[in-house]
């Protein structure tokens, strides 16, 4: 099935999703979206799929007739199937009964016709699926393979693959890509999203790169990597001389620490932070960055090697203990994680102090209030509710919140959705408190950032740990291959 | 800010109107006069001052109920438990009660020791609901649920065996309690100073923690956004624990004016429903401490005045709670409406 | 904060659920009976103003511990209700339901003060339960009369007793009753089971049930039975009638008796549910019969499988009490009255009754109707040797039981099987 997409614009509130984007994909062919987070790929993808509706004036042209996709079933009516990056499932169910989920065909369907249809779907991909087990007991994998045939067996023409690489095994992974191969051959529209370039360069037919809701360029084999990556990427703007600071006392020593969660394991990385040095995290989103920093901050239990702080073993500890001998974290979702909405700032600023005696003095907190937000410079009053907030001056807020002294701040995109003069007021005060003796560890999706303000950076890719890298010393190019998953074999001598 | 909490109110006093409308719609469809039936139940529950003191002897336990949930919400938590909290409070009283009947402690010691150890069973029972939560992963609402119905299996438990009259297994209740064992009453009248004195002070209490203490202002910070109260550093699940003591403690309170200044005794249904009318009030008040006294007392009066319809309509009485519970949903109807419209606006 | 919303919202749902669950739908009563006293206060001023003036009736107040259309206990009050507005010209002000249960948070010395304030000048509780409550209720209000239905407090010859001179206490001796439900059972029976559905376990209830026993024991024998094979088992469900959450479904209970070869249940409890389960039983093909209780026409709820009901009729009593306030020669009394033996069933003179129901055998009714003859003559079923369930002697050969020891009845009787006190 032919899909094209014609001056698809999206809004969010102020945001400009998807400006105006245009793309062509021929019958039979693999599409591979590429762009780094926040660029406008899911955006694009849901708009295609039914979840959300496109702005006025957007088109969607299948097979030459403009469609109007107001839901997911409308989608898979029209041919338009969408797996996601994490499949969705309903996990105390039988493979069989998941399988049936959005079927139309009336109330009570045959389960012998369905279990029949299921096997020769699964025979035909070599999948193993076994119609009554549960849901819950397969791999991330296996639960792609299973939305698949799903998807096909509701009439899918066109697929639609969010990062379907992440999670799954490299057998599966051969697995998935053969079968793409196949289903494309069969006349199928395959839409390949992904961050990883080798995946993509891999598999595709032709590619469409994203970057800030455009799309800005669209190639086909062969591939040239460092061009795709400066069209993810762009071009290089400074934000002025990078400041190299003294280091001094180790605050930090992490040694052969080894993380897990469901999808990622990170083992054994070693590092040794000094006081007033700033390392940048950088990597896709979930590639494991984030939660070596919560480790960091002793919200993630490690399940192996030491971490000490100032030479004293916190290992195991919560991160109220962290907190106590010195470490803040700052978290990306600021009002799910760092702020309480509802209560205002004077309220928060009382709260991130320590209780003297039983009863709150509001004169006080409201002088601590009016002292801070002028000091950092936050366009709100003391009464403020946290919710009723810019962004930027929500991060502000944030800031005004850590305490002093400090030896170890942690941030998570620091300044992600702000605009460059609170970027600019916020390093200056991150930089201030390097001064004072602090390091801080930070995740940035922005390589500018990281390599403006770090001043040795990590790469994180599928729960594989760089050698700290010296950001003088490195990249956008570099970086972006490393953070895409390309030139790891040349690093020798990667973590794990 | 003044706008806003004009608007509120405007909303609020529609949804009372409709929730009113409703109501009358249910009467006429009976063949009621809706007019008879509010002046009854307005008459039946501030007509004297007789009626007004039985209004104040549902309202002293409801007022209790309110205020310990209005801790318990404020740390974002569904203490539905809270009716059994106050079956405790009126067992560990009546088992206080009957523990000194013999002795020669003086009374009022007596009934001060009965009262605190009814806040000290409600607390307890409380803290199950709550380990169950902080440490058995068991939503608050099922652990509460499932707590209801353990604390009135034991009381009937109590009633028909250990603390069974003599001779006598009967719904009754416990043999009833010596006059001196009553919390004393105003001359002539059912209700006691003293208890109205403790549900007056109790949610004194709590507005004053809510309002002006850090650890008020620490719960609200848990209620609203767990996760941000814990890198914020406060020890959350410690201080979800410390609000459903709070508010089982005041819960048990009420149970346990149920016993020294109601009841006398234990019966089955000591609770009389409080818990899940106090939830009520405290949903209605959008969790404010400062409405609770006026709207629990306007519960109070729905209930007691509504005593009048059987009597004089030949209605069922719990029309007054088909009314409560028209009104706190139209209210919130009401708030889901308004934050819309603010949202639009 | 919209998940919050909804979450708030169907809670909200939820316990209008349970309120309403608590309560009923409000309904209206039939508009046929139930004389209204809404005309009664005038609007502006408070219900207290309306002390009646000479000319007005009477008002008696009734506080009745089930629904007032019960089948059983509380609707033979509200007859007899009735009864008295009919022969006195007076005005009854009524509230039923009044139990904890289904009027929470209330007790019944007010429920009477709210009776008081629409104009009764006596008060009837009709219920054991209200028996605390209506002695609190006397003292504090020593200026109405109270009748306190099956009580003992003002029995001078009782274990409670205490002046209480606006009090009386009025019962009738539904011994003679059971006894007759008892052999109406036992001559129904195939199977030799009886199963009596006991309400909950005091002196009243024991009495009552050993009674049913000694008339069916009687009638068993007399009809030349073998005594051995008479089994007679009492299963208490905890309250006068069935509330949900507290007390034992006397359904089920009679269910049990039923399946379990206990061919005749005999209900001791307010209402006759065991016959709707009798009828609902005998359709699927196990021949069940019951015996109703406390009210005359409660044979009317199944009268195919309804053997008979021993009856109150609180009408005369009342009407001599009630008469005696208005005229002002009340005396606080402990009425403890039998039937009228010259005329079981007489509604002017008869305070207890027993009525054959339509599934009673000719022939049993004859027996029946004998046995009544011979109560009449003077027979006395409490004479001994009777022993107590623990097999200790309750009377001696021949003695006969004092109106104390047959109304304080320590223990069911030997031959029984139940309960005799909670465990």
């Amino acid at each position: 099935m032919n899909v094209e997409l014609k001056n698809i614009h999206k809004h969010f509130g102020k945001v400009h999703a998807n400006k105006g984007i245009n793309l062509n994909i021929p019958s039979g062919t693999i599409q591979g979206i590429l762009g780094e987070n926040g660029a406008g790929k899911s955006t694009l993808m849901k708009i295609l799929s039914g979840f959300i509706q496109a702005d006025l004036g957007s088109e969607i042209i299948l097979d030459g007739k403009p469609v109007i996709i107001d839901s997911p079933a409308d989608a898979i009516h029209h041919g338009v199937g969408m797996l996601h990056q994490d499949p969705l499932d309903f996990p105390p169910m039988r493979i069989l009964d998941n399988f049936l989920l959005g079927h139309s065909g009336g109330l009570f369907p045959n389960r012998t016709t369905v279990a029949r249809d299921f096997k020769l779907l699964a025979e035909q991909f070599d999948f193993s699926l076994d119609p009554d087990s549960y849901v819950d007991a397969l791999t991330v994998g296996e639960r792609q393979q299973l939305e698949i045939i799903r998807l096909l067996w509701l009439g899918a023409r066109i697929l639609i693959l969010d990062e379907p690489t992440t999670g799954i095994s490299a057998s599966q992974k051969s697995k998935l890509f053969a079968t793409l191969t196949k289903l494309a051959g069969q006349g199928m529209t395959i839409i390949f999203v992904s961050h990883k370039l080798e995946d993509v360069e891999h598999l595709c037919n032709q590619v469409a790169v994203l970057r800030a809701g455009e799309l800005v360029g669209e190639t086909k084999p062969p591939y040239i990597t460092s061009k795709l990556v400066e069209m993810m990427f762009g071009k290089v703007i400074t934000l002025g001389e990078r400041q190299a600071t003294q280091a001094g006392e180790v605050v930090l020593s992490l040694k052969n620490i080894s993380l897990e969660d469901v999808r990622l394991k990170i083992k054994n990385v070693g590092l040794e932070i000094r006081a007033g040095e700033v390392i940048g995290l950088a990597g896709m989103e979930g590639s494991g960055q984030g939660m070596f920093i919560r480790a960091c901050a002793g919200l993630t239990r490690p399940v192996g090697g030491r971490i000490r702080l100032n030479g004293r073993d916190l290992t195991g500890k919560s991160y109220h203990t962290f907190k106590r001998a010195g470490v803040n974290f700052l978290p990306a979702a600021r009002l799910e994680e760092g702020l309480v909405p509802g209560l205002n700032l004077t309220d928060h600023f009382i709260l991130a102090e320590e209780p003297k005696g039983v009863f709150i003095d509001r004169a006080a907190g409201q002088k601590l209030a009016e002292e801070r937000i002028q000091s950092f410079n936050i366009r709100g009053t003391p009464l403020s509710t946290v919710e009723s907030l810019s962004g930027g001056n929500q991060q502000r807020a944030e800031l005004a919140l850590l305490q002093s002294p400090l030896s170890l701040v942690l941030l998570e995109h620091p300044t992600r959705g702000l605009d460059i003069e609170s970027v600019i007021y916020i390093w200056s005060k991150l930089k201030e408190r390097c001064r004072q003796g602090a390091s801080i560890i930070f995740i940035s999706s922005d390589l500018e950032e990281i390599l403006q303000y770090s001043d040795r950076l990590l790469v994180f890719f599928s729960g594989k740990v760089s050698q700290p890298i010296d950001a003088g010393a490195t990249s956008v190019e570099e970086l972006g291959q490393l953070i895409g998953g390309k030139g790891w074999a040349d690093m020798g001598d990667e973590h794990a | 800010m003044l706008k806003g909490r004009f608007g509120g109110f405007f909303f609020q006093l529609i949804a009372l109107l409709l929730a009113f409308g409703v109501v009358s719609l249910i009467l006429i469809s009976v063949d009621a006069s809706p007019a008879d039936a509010y002046k009854n139940m307005f008459t039946g529950s501030f007509g004297s001052l007789r009626k007004f003191a039985e209004v104040l002897v549902a309202f002293v336990p409801l007022l209790l109920v309110t205020a310990g949930l209005l801790v318990t919400f404020s740390s974002g938590l569904w203490n539905i438990g809270v009716e059994g909290q106050v079956v405790l409070g009126a067992i560990t009283t009546t088992w206080v009660f009957r523990y000194f009947l013999e002795s020669d402690l003086p009374p009022a010691l007596i009934i001060i020791l009965a009262i605190l150890g009814g806040m000290v069973g409600g607390a307890i029972w409380a803290s199950f609901t709550g380990l169950l939560k902080v440490f058995g992963g068991v939503n608050e609402i099922f652990g509460g649920l499932g707590l209801n119905f353990v604390s009135t299996a034991l009381t009937i438990y109590l009633i028909f065996g250990p603390w069974k009259r003599p001779g006598v297994a009967s719904m009754s209740g416990t043999v009833p309690f010596p006059d001196e064992f009553s919390l004393p009453l105003l001359a002539d009248l059912r209700i006691s100073p003293w208890a109205l004195g403790i549900a007056l002070a109790g949610i004194v209490l709590v507005y004053f923690i809510l309002q002006g203490t850090y650890f008020g202002l620490r719960l609200k910070a848990v209620g609203k956004n767990f996760r941000a109260a814990y890198l914020l550093g406060i020890p959350t699940w410690q201080y979800s624990m410390y609000s459903f003591l709070i508010c089982g403690a005041l819960a048990g309170a009420a149970g346990a004016v149920q016993v020294a200044a109601v009841y006398h005794r234990l019966i089955p249904s000591i609770s009389s429903g409080y818990g899940y009318l106090g939830l009520m009030v405290a949903m209605l008040i959008n969790y404010q401490a400062i409405w609770a006294v006026p709207v629990a007392l306007f519960f109070a009066a729905l209930n007691i005045g509504s005593i009048q319809l059987p009597i004089l309509m030949k209605l069922d009485s719990s029309l007054s709670g088909v009314l409560q519970g028209i009104l706190v949903l139209f209210v919130l109807l009401a708030e889901g409406v308004r934050q819309r419209f603010a949202k639009k606006a | 904060m919209r998940k919050n919303f909804a979450r708030l919202a169907s809670l909200a749902l939820a316990l209008i659920f349970v309120l309403a669950a608590c309560g009923g739908q409000p309904t209206a009563a039939p508009a046929t009976e139930a004389p209204v006293v809404t005309e009664a206060p005038a609007a502006t001023e408070a219900p207290v103003a309306t002390e009646a003036p000479v000319q007005e009736p009477f008002v008696f107040g009734l506080l009745l511990v089930g629904p007032y259309n019960d089948n059983g206990w509380s609707q033979a009050h509200y007859e007899a209700g009735l009864y008295l507005e009919e022969k006195l010209g007076a005005k009854m002000v009524y509230l039923d339901k009044v139990n904890p249960a289904d009027r929470p948070g209330t007790t019944p010395d007010q429920l009477a003060e709210e009776l008081v304030a629409q104009g009764a000048k006596l008060v009837i509780f009709n219920s054991d339960d209200m028996k605390d409550a209506s002695t609190t209720f006397a003292k504090a209000n020593p200026d109405v009369f109270v009748i306190m239905a099956s009580g003992d407090q003002v029995w001078s010859d009782g274990k409670a007793f205490e002046e209480i001179p606006n009090l009386t206490n009025i019962m009738g001796r539904m011994e003679y009753g059971k006894m007759m439900a008892g052999c109406a059972a036992a001559l129904t029976s195939e199977t030799g089971k009886i199963g009596y559905l006991g309400p909950l376990i005091n002196d009243e209830t024991r009495r009552l049930a050993a009674s049913a026993y000694l008339g069916a024991k009687h009638c068993w024998e007399n009809a030349g039975n073998d005594p051995a094979a008479l089994q007679f088992k009492v299963t208490w469900i905890g309250f006068w009638f069935h509330i949900p959450g507290f007390t034992t479904d006397p359904v089920d209970v009679s269910k049990d008796f039923y399946t379990t070869g206990y061919d005749v249940v005999i209900s001791g409890i307010d209402n006759p549910v065991n016959l709707g389960e009798a009828q609902k039983l005998t359709a699927e093909g196990t021949t069940s019969f019951g015996v109703a209780y406390d009210y005359v026409a409660a044979c009317d709820a199944a009268p195919e499988v309804c053997i008979g009901v021993p009856y109150f009729n609180w009408g005369p009593e009342y009407l001599k009490a009630v008469s005696s306030a208005i005229e002002g020669t009340w005396e606080s009394q402990f009425i403890w009255v039998g039937p009228d033996w010259t005329d079981l069933n007489n509604p002017d003179t008869s305070s207890i009754g027993f009525v054959n129901g339509p599934a009673l055998s000719a022939e049993a009714a004859a027996a029946v109707d004998a046995f009544v003859a011979e109560l009449a003559g003077g027979l006395n079923l409490w004479t001994g040797p009777i022993n107590l369930q623990d097999g200790s002697v309750y009377l001696a050969d021949g003695e006969v039981a004092t109106d104390q020891q047959v109304w304080y009845l320590p223990q069911l009787l030997e031959g029984m099987e139940g309960l005799s006190a909670a465990e």
